[in-house]
Formats: structure tokens, C-alpha cells, sequence
């Protein structure tokens, strides 16, 4: 975290793609201070989803300045151990692992971090508890509804307790009802925990329940 | 949920590919074991041979193409006899013939001096006194009293005795004369058994005949078999040669399996690789895929390769001269070889899928 207390810093930041021609993110300048809940909106293909991305260390700028959870992210040499521990992600399709249980999705993230199996455990099985899905921890996401797996998907976010959390169109494949519910256990997580909560949607209630809301269009911050 | 129970729950996802894929595999590995089972099987009589009835070692006609092909004049007994070391010498005939079922029946044809110094165990009967008589081993499915014809050679079965080796066990001792006479070699012999005195040093005195005695070699194990015999080592070649195919054809059949899965399984990779993991864990999640799964394939392998060259040695024609053996070694090399598959499968799959980006992976549609 800096020192005015923001834990994501970006300063005219880039990214291209095919060789340059089309710029997804354009000369982006962004600060978002702990504890705060952000809402990224905009049309579809104006670079918020390419802007999570790259606060979520899955990708990286071309040009200008990034920093999460006091990481630079353009000469950060371990962008592995920021996604594993700095910041959590939620995405739009749950992407959970089909094979595994819904404990054993949310025990994935800690393989590597949490040494003891049975500690893993007993911290999937709490995350699960806390989103609601302690009784479903046996099932596989085939036998769970969208909004079920993407209370998971939530669950294995927060298994390595970010400070951080990303979520890219988590309401984007639910019903409205559904999807108020997820919205209301994001919201809830991050009051109980302190996190800071940055969100990509085109669903008007997540601008309406955000702390501060960042338009963008043709890859730019725009006044909103 | 466990590194290695990930590693289980990818393989049993696709079961049938990857038990086909075992199967294939196996294939290879049980070939491998089996012609290493044999072929220590013909290594072990081959050692029992070079020093049976309790010689230390034997000497054969140097550069025989093989060892039934070694032909030593007669003289050549007192010759070894004579070298310093030797305790006693005694020639003798390696005569192979057919007899009942078995087209591998070994007749050992023993002088009369040979035979009383060196006796026989006996289960049943008497040591043989003149021509006309022989002693059969246990697995030679003769009894006492009964006569036998033999290369035209009619033999009384005085005796029946006991041995370690199967080729013994199932054979005949004749005295030497006749088996000379079935040979159609009169006046020589096969092979000269040795034994050195007390406290001899066996390899000097075996070096020290060698030396000595011109137109001789002196065989103590299998290991000096090839000597006399290419036998041992164009089965080595063979063993060696059918480990590479195994590598290359198995090698080919689990990069087609890894690489199916790996294609398939792309946007989980990528949410393994968003969600933190590095590369060089998925590399080696998919590396320990491939192994384990030729692991498995090592086991059954193992069990099969080692079923079939027991049944082999269960025909009546290999049955009679060869029984199998199972050394560890066997057993290793095997799984050496799954192992090998196993890594060179995983290979291209595994460094193909840990090079992929997080984003790269997670628009895999």
C-alpha cells in the first residue's frame, strides 16, 4: 500500500494488442484507497475488462505505471505470487474445476501456499461457511446452480486472504434475483473484512451500491 | 484436496483414454520383462552349467560359436590336470538331442572315474556301471527299470537324480563312451570341468589354464559365456532394442494423450495460473500425470511380463532346458522405462501448456 493509503496506483497506463494497432487501454490514471468499493462501467469494449486484467497481475502494461498492493506490476518478477496472494478474482463464467468438489475449488489457490492439507481444509470449509455454501461443499459445480458456483468462485477468492479483491461481471450470467444476492455477499465480505473491492459491470445496481464509480470509454476514464 | 489427489482426479476424468493409454503402454513394459525374465532365466542354467556337480569352473574349445559346438581332444584333460591349481580335471560331453516331448534334452556323458568322484544325489536307484546304462533326472519322465532309446542308443534307467538346474533336472548322465558314440565324436570331449586346489584362487588358476593350455578358454559364470557364445549378447541387443521401441511408441502414445488433455483442459490451466499457481507447478502437475500414469502401466507391465515368461517356460519345449528367473533388475528396467515414457510424453505438452499466459489459457474457448 502507498503512502496516501491507495492500494491500486495507475499512471498512464497502456495496453495494446495486435502489435499495437488497437488500444484496449489507453494512457489510464487511476487510484483506489483501501477499503474502498469501486465500480469500472462502460460500454462493451471500452477496456474495463483489459484494465482488470492488468490490476489483477493476469496481464501486463505496455507502458506507464501500475502499482497493486505495493507492487509494481511492469518490473514485479513474480507476478505468480501477487495473484496468489495480493489479489483475489471473481470471474464472469465461475470458472471453477470441473472435476473437483466445490471445498476442493476452494482449497486450489492455497496448494503451494498453505503447506498443511488439513489446515487448507479447515480454511476452504470456513470460506465456504462464510458465502453460504458449507452444505454443498461435497458437490461438484455441475450439480450447482450459476449463483451456487459463483458464491465458490468467491469462496476460492478470498482462500488466500487478499487485500484485494477483482471481479469481472460477477453478475453478469445470473438472474437479477441471483445475482442481487451475489452483489450483497460481495458487498458484505468486503465491509466484514476490510477489503478493497474493484468491479466490472454493466448492472446499474453495482454503480448504485459502489463507493465511487469510474466510467471508461475507447480504453479512457471519462467524467461520469 | 492434495497435490497428488489433483494430480489422480485429472487421470480419471478421461478413464477409458487414459486406461487405453495404460494398456498401450503396458504392452511395451510386459515385452521389456518378459525378455528379461527368459533371458536371466538362460543366464542362470548357463551359470549352473560352468559348474555343475561342484566344479569351480569349465574350459571349452576357444572360439566357438557356441558352447554344444566346443570340440577338445581327449588329451586335453590331462593338459588342464597338469596346470598348477588344478585339483582334478574331467572331460565331458554336452550332447543335445530330442527325447520324448522335449527337443532340448540335455545328456551329459561323464567318464567312470568322474562319476564315482563325483557322485550324483540320487532319489532313486544306482549310479550307471556299463553302456547300456543311464541315469534321468526327476523332471525327465522316466522311472527305474525302464528302457529308452536314445540316438539309436538303448538305455536302462538305473537311477533317477536330483538337481538344481532344469536343464540337469531334466536330462540324462550316460557314461562318456556313449554319449561319445551319440556325438559321433570319438575321442573328445565337450567341455573339461575343473576343480582347484585348497585355497586356489579360482579366476588365477582359470587364467593360469588359459595360458597354458593352447586352443582353451575357461568359463566361471554366465558373465564369461560369451566366450563361446554371441547367444547372450544378441539377446541383450534384443532386450535393448525392444526398450527403445517401447520408449519411442509409448513416448508417442502418452504426448497423444497429454496433449489431447492438456488442449482440453487449457482455460483450467489458465485459472490454475490466474489463481496463482506458477508455471513450474503446472509443469510438473502434468509431468506427474504422465508419470503416474506410466507407473501404472509399469505394475501391469511387470505383472504381465512376468506371467508370460512363466507360462513360456511352461511349454514343453522351452520348459525342459530353461526355467524363468525374476531378478530385480528386470524389474527396474522396466520401470525405468515407464518412467522414461513417461517424461518424454509429458514433455512437449507440459512446457506447451506452462508457456501459455493466465489470459492466453482463460480465452481458450
Amino acid at each position: 500500500m502507498s503512502e496516501s493509503g491507495a492500494i491500486v496506483t495507475a499512471r498512464g497506463v497502456v495496453k495494446t494488442f495486435e502489435q499495437g494497432r488497437v488500444r484496449a487501454v489507453d494512457g489510464v490514471d487511476l487510484e483506489v484507497r483501501s477499503g474502498e468499493f469501486v465500480a469500472i462501467v462502460g460500454p462493451s469494449g471500452c477496456g474495463k475488462s483489459t484494465l482488470l486484467n492488468l490490476l489483477g497481475a493476469l496481464d501486463e502494461p505496455d507502458d506507464g505505471t501500475l502499482l497493486v498492493g505495493g507492487h509494481d506490476l511492469r518490473s514485479h518478477r513474480d507476478l505468480d505470487h501477487v495473484r496468489a496472494i495480493d489479489v483475489g478474482l471473481v470471474f464472469q463464467l465461475d470458472n471453477l474445476l470441473p472435476t473437483l468438489s466445490a471445498l476442493e475449488n476452494v482449497e486450489v489457490p492455497m496448494v503451494g501456499v498453505v503447506r498443511s492439507a488439513r489446515t487448507r481444509r479447515e480454511r476452504a470449509l470456513e470460506l465456504l461457511g462464510e458465502v453460504g455454501m458449507a452444505d454443498r461443499a461435497g458437490s461438484r459445480p455441475p450439480a450447482l446452480s450459476g449463483g451456487e458456483r459463483q458464491r465458490v468462485a468467491i469462496a476460492r477468492a478470498l482462500a488466500n486472504e487478499p487485500s484485494l479483491l477483482l471481479a469481472d461481471e460477477p453478475t453478469g450470467r445470473l438472474d437479477s434475483r441471483t445475482g442481487a444476492r451475489v452483489l450483497d455477499l460481495l458487498d458484505r465480505i468486503r465491509s466484514e473484512r476490510g477489503m478493497t473491492l474493484v468491479v466490472v459491470s454493466h448492472d446499474p445496481r453495482v454503480a448504485a451500491r459502489a463507493d465511487r464509480v469510474v466510467s471508461m470509454l475507447d480504453g479512457r476514464i471519462v467524467p461520469t | 484436496m492434495s497435490f497428488v489427489g489433483l494430480i489422480l482426479k485429472n487421470l480419471l476424468r478421461q478413464g477409458t483414454r487414459s486406461v487405453l493409454t495404460l494398456l498401450g503402454i503396458s504392452l511395451g513394459i510386459t515385452t521389456v520383462v518378459a525378455l528379461g525374465c527368459v533371458t536371466a532365466g538362460m543366464r542362470s542354467t548357463a551359470g549352473s552349467l560352468a559348474t555343475s556337480g561342484g566344479a569351480d569352473f569349465m574350459v571349452a574349445q576357444e572360439g566357438a560359436s557356441d558352447l554344444s559346438f566346443s570340440r577338445l581332444p581327449e588329451g586335453t584333460v590331462a593338459e588342464v590336470a597338469a596346470v598348477p591349481g588344478v585339483r582334478s580335471a574331467h572331460g565331458v560331453v554336452l550332447h543335445i538331442t530330442q527325447f520324448g516331448g522335449n527337443p532340448y534334452f540335455f545328456i551329459m556323458g561323464r567318464g567312470r572315474e568322474d562319476i564315482t568322484d563325483n557322485p550324483l544325489t540320487l532319489r532313486a536307484g544306482r549310479l550307471p556301471r556299463s553302456p547300456e546304462e543311464g541315469v534321468f533326472g526327476t523332471d525327465a519322465g522316466v522311472r527305474v527299470g525302464q528302457v529308452v532309446t536314445i540316438d539309436r542308443q538303448r538305455l536302462r534307467v538305473v537311477g533317477i537324480y536330483e538337481a538344481a538346474s532344469q536343464w540337469e533336472r531334466a536330462g540324462a548322465v550316460v557314461l562318456l563312451e556313449v554319449a561319445q558314440a551319440m556325438q559321433r565324436s570319438p575321442d573328445t570331449v565337450t567341455i573339461v570341468y575343473v576343480r582347484v586346489g585348497p585355497g586356489a584362487d579360482v579366476e588365477a588358476v582359470a587364467r593360469r589354464v588359459d595360458r597354458e593350455v593352447s586352443g582353451v578358454v575357461s568359463i566361471a559364470s554366465a558373465a564369461d559365456y560369451s566366450k563361446v557364445d554371441q547367444g547372450f549378447a544378441m539377446l541383450d541387443a534384443a532386450n535393448l532394442a525392444i526398450s527403445f521401441l517401447a520408449v519411442v511408441i509409448g513416448g508417442i502414445g502418452v504426448m497423444n494423450t497429454m496433449v489431447m488433455s492438456i488442449f482440453e483442459r487449457t482455460r483450467e490451466i489458465g485459472v490454475l495460473r490466474a489463481v496463482g499457481w506458477r508455471r513450474s507447478r503446472v509443469l510438473r502437475m502434468i509431468v506427474s500425470e504422465s508419470v503416474f500414469l506410466c507407473l501404472g502401466a509399469g505394475v501391469l507391465g511387470a505383472a504381465m511380463g512376468a506371467g508370460i515368461a512363466s507360462l513360456a517356460t511352461r511349454l514343453p519345449s522351452v520348459g525342459g532346458f530353461l526355467a524363468p528367473d525374476y531378478p530385480a533388475r528386470v524389474f527396474v528396467q522396466g520401470f525405468v522405462v515407464a518412467i522414461v515414457v513417461g517424461l518424454l510424453g509429458a514433455l512437449y505438452p507440459a512446457i506447451r501448456a506452462s508457456r501459455l499466459t493466465p489470459m492466453e489459457a482463460l480465452r481458450h474457448e
